[in-house]
């Protein structure tokens, strides 16, 4: 029946974007959402066919989910329809860069590992370690406010996005920030559209604040005899004028790399004198509080783990990764609660960045059936619970769909949601993109 | 004001009489900001103590369609407090209370009215401060840095306000008290606690804020290198930037604000260097040195005829004074200045310095330049006289000038004072039509009735007019 329709649009996209601005079905599944496929992938290379898509979407009531590389797609609540999917890839263009300004100006699809690899030559870096390191592109990154364990002293996009431009659901090409690193003209509606994902407009192109290189980089792997103890040392070392770049509390095993937990892994990034100087400062407090273990990577090995690191959160048809929001100090309280009510889950691992606040837990699902589905919900909600009483929030990163039936992935929003409604309303006046994904039905 | 008597005495009721400025010799303390050139009378201006005072005013505001405005320390640099069309100022410099000071998380809950400064000095015995530092830091508020998104000196390598605010109360403009962000540093949904900082004021007034604390650097290198020419230090500048560095602050003041320093505050500066540089590191002490000896070298070899390297926090903080006094001293070079706040790629500052100075020769008004030359943020500090209308007529031409050509060299208008009344009309010049309508989209949403804060950030028709610009349909 939807054959012949979905052929249909095929024809009519192709006439938009061209035969190679469509994916060849059976690929359509990379671009799946939860259990949803997308009629059509399109992959427009211009503003200008990014515009014609969308408001062919528009005349044709059709939804649109915008992507990058797909690695985002199992961020939200399941959506009320995929119609059609618009990829960035297409935009792949590194379109200014002057060392010496620090910053660099990309359209969205081009891909980060892309990108490091031209700022490279000239010493320079987005320091950003956010999942799926390949694959994901900046545009990707952005929308998601997709970061990784270094923002603890790089920041995220809202510290390193300086201006973007986007098209709205209308076909309007908008800008807003500028190319600069210091800009309060107007409002800044970078901050809007970050983290939005998707549900505001597609981001066509976007200038970033970037980094010189590090003569050294170094990764510190200590164990500790109980979680208790590992958090100590943490706070002590974020309570210092130590300058760790990461500082990653490990329980349960992080993935492809073989770590004896409990275990803080640290970051420590510079010239080598500063370096050498820190890690001697963490081995006393290490040492302090009881380490059983403590082991300096650098090479392969360490990039290994801090590859391992970025990945934690990576959705896996059968896990549930959730993301918890919390004070530093609340971090160690919540990770043993959490231990304490969730010992006869499977796959059990825990990843806090203690000196950002936040903790991952993920548990494998053995099963789609419902009263799994149920029983996960249900352990989510008390986490989420843990979270909320001390003032934190918590999210699902990712799950199988059956459990997010079960479950808001988003969690309760408070008083501001009333504005957000209304700023999706405004701005997305047809809800064109991604409904019902993001938080509250947005 | 219509009306003026009942809502007097209606405001009164709420706050308390003493809490109600209605004489115009009181009110004349509120008729501008620090961007003195722009005045305009408040009708009343009324104290607040508290949310719900706050929250009370501004619904009494609304059954009477006044304006209202939200006020703290009055150091505004684009007139973005200016009552345009008359109304109330809402006065938060007495809900000045530190609420809760968590080191340990790295966190402050403060009142809006909280000055810059004594943050800070409520938290240094700790080991911690509140990271953005504008010029104006013992004056200013923190409620009006979130309204301006402020920043400083160090903001090169520590960000502006934004990147220092992790929660806000706000009163909307309706009454409604909201929460946006909290204490943690994320929380689902649109980050509307981003949107409202940098806002002027126009989406709401800020009640209580959660911001961030940062530990206090282990050591401080700061380095001062006199240059022949301003061409020479801008030129070390991109160096030393491109060479890997990101130093805490990296300032520039030129040879007319040398001189002027020079004679009111005697810091020892030779009369005749064409630029000063000052590049504060900080961090941790070990590998430090290295850092400061690849300035040196990088200083050398631009015809740097002269390095202080401060030798202890005593020295240093008077490199600082020595900067931070150049703002205090233009009152010896002409009764009133304008101070620009462009931003261009830092590359292109040599060339844009040039521009400057050829602007202010064709003008014939001198143009002093003191600003933060590491993120490219310009500080051209027009100096004449607002009694004499001719002057103030080139003073106009000379920033349509030199914002158009921070604009063509792909930069913008204002780095960190605001748009506010002063910087409306030059709008065009580096957002469409369309970009300029996604910002009031949003400000309706926020502020339906515009009676919070009118009359700032947009272009008018004449605007339009001014710049040649064809003006817009939308």
């Amino acid at each position: 029946m939807t054959e012949p329709v979905n052929n249909r649009l095929r024809v009519e996209l192709s006439q938009l974007v061209g035969e190679n601005g469509i994916l060849h079905d059976d690929q359509d599944n990379l671009y799946g959402v939860d259990d949803l496929l997308p009629k059509a992938v399109t992959l427009p290379d211009s503003v200008g066919e990014i515009r014609d898509v969308l408001n062919y979407a528009a005349d044709n009531k059709l939804s649109v989910i915008p992507a990058g590389s797909g690695t985002k797609l199992g961020i939200g609540n399941p959506p009320e329809r995929v119609d059609l999917v618009v990829s960035t890839l297409g935009l792949n263009e590194v379109l200014e860069y002057e060392p010496g300004d620090l910053t660099a100006t990309v359209q969205s699809g081009v891909r980060l590992a892309d990108l490091q690899a031209k700022l490279a030559e000239n010493g320079q870096c987005l320091p950003f370690d956010p999942p799926y390191l390949n694959r994901a592109t900046l545009g990707g990154i952005v929308a998601a406010n997709s970061s990784g364990p270094s923002s603890l002293y790089y920041g995220n996009s809202r510290n390193r996005v300086l201006g973007m431009q986007l098209v709205q659901s209308n076909g309007a090409a908008v800008k807003c920030g500028g190319k600069v690193v210091k800009n309060v003209a107007g409002y800044d509606l970078n901050k809007l559209y970050i983290g939005s994902f998707g549900t505001l407009g597609i981001i066509t192109e976007i200038t970033f604040k970037l980094n010189p290189l590090p003569e050294v980089e170094r990764t510190m792997l200590i164990t500790f005899k109980s979680v208790t103890q590992a958090s100590r040392a943490a706070i002590e070392i974020a309570d210092s004028q130590l300058l760790p770049i990461f500082l990653n509390l490990i329980v349960g095993g992080a993935p492809s790399v073989d770590i004896v937990d409990p275990c803080l892994v640290i970051g420590i990034d510079g010239h080598h004198e500063t370096v050498d100087w820190q890690m001697n400062q963490i081995r006393a407090a290490a040492n302090l509080n009881d380490a059983t273990g403590v082991e300096v990577k650098d090479g392969a090995y360490q990039r290994d783990v801090r590859t391992s690191m970025s990945a934690f959160p990576e959705s896996n048809p059968q896990m549930v990764v959730c993301k918890a929001h919390l004070r530093m100090t609340d971090v160690e309280k919540f990770i043993t609660a959490a231990l304490d009510q969730c010992s006869d889950l499977l796959d059990l691992r825990v990843l806090g960045l203690i000196g950002n606040g936040v903790v991952y837990f993920a548990f494998s699902v053995p099963s789609a059936d419902t009263a799994s589905a149920k029983f996960a919900s249900i352990v989510i909600a008390e986490l989420r619970n843990h979270a909320r009483n001390v003032g934190g929030n918590l999210i699902v990163e990712s799950a199988p769909t059956s459990i997010k039936r079960h479950v808001d992935v988003w969690g309760e929003i408070g008083s501001s949601l009333k504005l957000m409604q209304q700023i999706k309303a405004r701005l997305d006046p047809l809800n064109l993109f991604c409904p019902g994904r993001f938080v509250s039905g947005i | 004001m219509i009306e003026k008597n009942r809502i007097t005495s209606e405001l009164s009721d709420l706050v308390g009489a003493a809490n109600v400025l209605t004489d115009s010799t009181a009110l004349s303390v509120y008729e501008c900001d620090g961007a003195t050139l722009f005045k305009a009378s408040p009708d009343i201006v009324v104290f607040a103590e508290s949310t719900e005072h706050v929250s009370k005013i501004v619904r009494l505001a609304n059954k009477f369609s006044v304006p209202f405005i939200a006020r703290g320390g009055g150091t505004g640099l684009s007139g973005g407090m200016l009552p345009v069309n008359g109304g109330i100022i809402i006065a938060l410099n007495r809900m000045d209370r530190i609420l809760e000071i968590d080191v340990k998380n790295q966190r402050a809950v403060v009142e809006p009215g909280v000055v810059n400064l004594l943050l800070t000095q409520a938290v240094e015995d700790r080991g911690y401060y509140f990271a953005p530092d504008p010029s104006s830091q013992k004056a200013c508020t923190i409620g009006g840095n979130i309204a301006e998104n402020s920043g400083g000196p160090h903001t090169l390598k520590y960000g502006v306000t934004t990147d220092h605010v992790t929660g806000l109360e706000v009163v909307m403009p309706d009454g409604e008290i909201v929460e946006f962000g909290g204490y943690v540093e994320e929380t689902p949904g649109y980050d509307l606690r981003g949107l409202m900082v940098g806002c002027e004021g126009t989406f709401g007034i800020v009640t209580k804020a959660i911001v961030r604390l940062t530990r206090k650097p282990q050591a401080y290198q700061t380095l001062l290198g006199v240059f022949e020419t301003i061409d020479d230090a801008s030129s070390a500048v991109s160096k030393i930037i491109g060479a890997g560095m990101i130093p805490a602050a990296l300032e520039m003041m030129d040879s007319l604000v040398i001189k002027t320093v020079e004679e009111a505050f005697h810091w020892g500066f030779p009369l005749d260097a064409g630029a000063v540089l000052i590049v504060e590191l900080d961090g941790i002490s070990a590998g430090m040195r290295h850092q400061a000896e690849q300035i040196t070298e990088i200083f050398n070899s631009h015809n740097c005829r002269e390095i202080h390297r401060a030798k202890d926090e005593t020295d240093r903080q008077n490199i600082w004074k020595s900067r931070k006094s150049a703002f205090g001293s233009f009152g010896r070079l002409a009764p009133s200045y304008i101070t620009q706040d462009g931003v261009v790629p830092r590359t292109q500052l040599p060339k844009v310095l040039r521009r400057v100075a050829e602007i202010s020769e064709k003008y014939s008004i001198p143009i002093a330049n003191v600003f933060h030359a590491g993120d490219g943020n310009i500080h051209p500090v027009v100096l004449f006289d607002e009694r004499d209308p001719d002057q103030c007529e080139r003073v106009d031409a000379v920033n349509m000038e030199i914002l158009t050509v921070c604009a063509e060299v792909g930069g913008t208008i204002t780095g960190e004072h605001g748009i506010g009344v002063e910087k409306m009309d030059y709008m065009p010049l580096i957002y469409s039509p369309e970009d300029l309508l996604v910002m009031t989209t949003v400000r309706d949403i926020f502020n339906p009735s515009k009676l919070c804060n009118p009359g700032k950030i947009f272009p008018t028709t004449e605007s339009y007019v001014k710049l040649g610009i064809e003006s817009p349909t939308v």
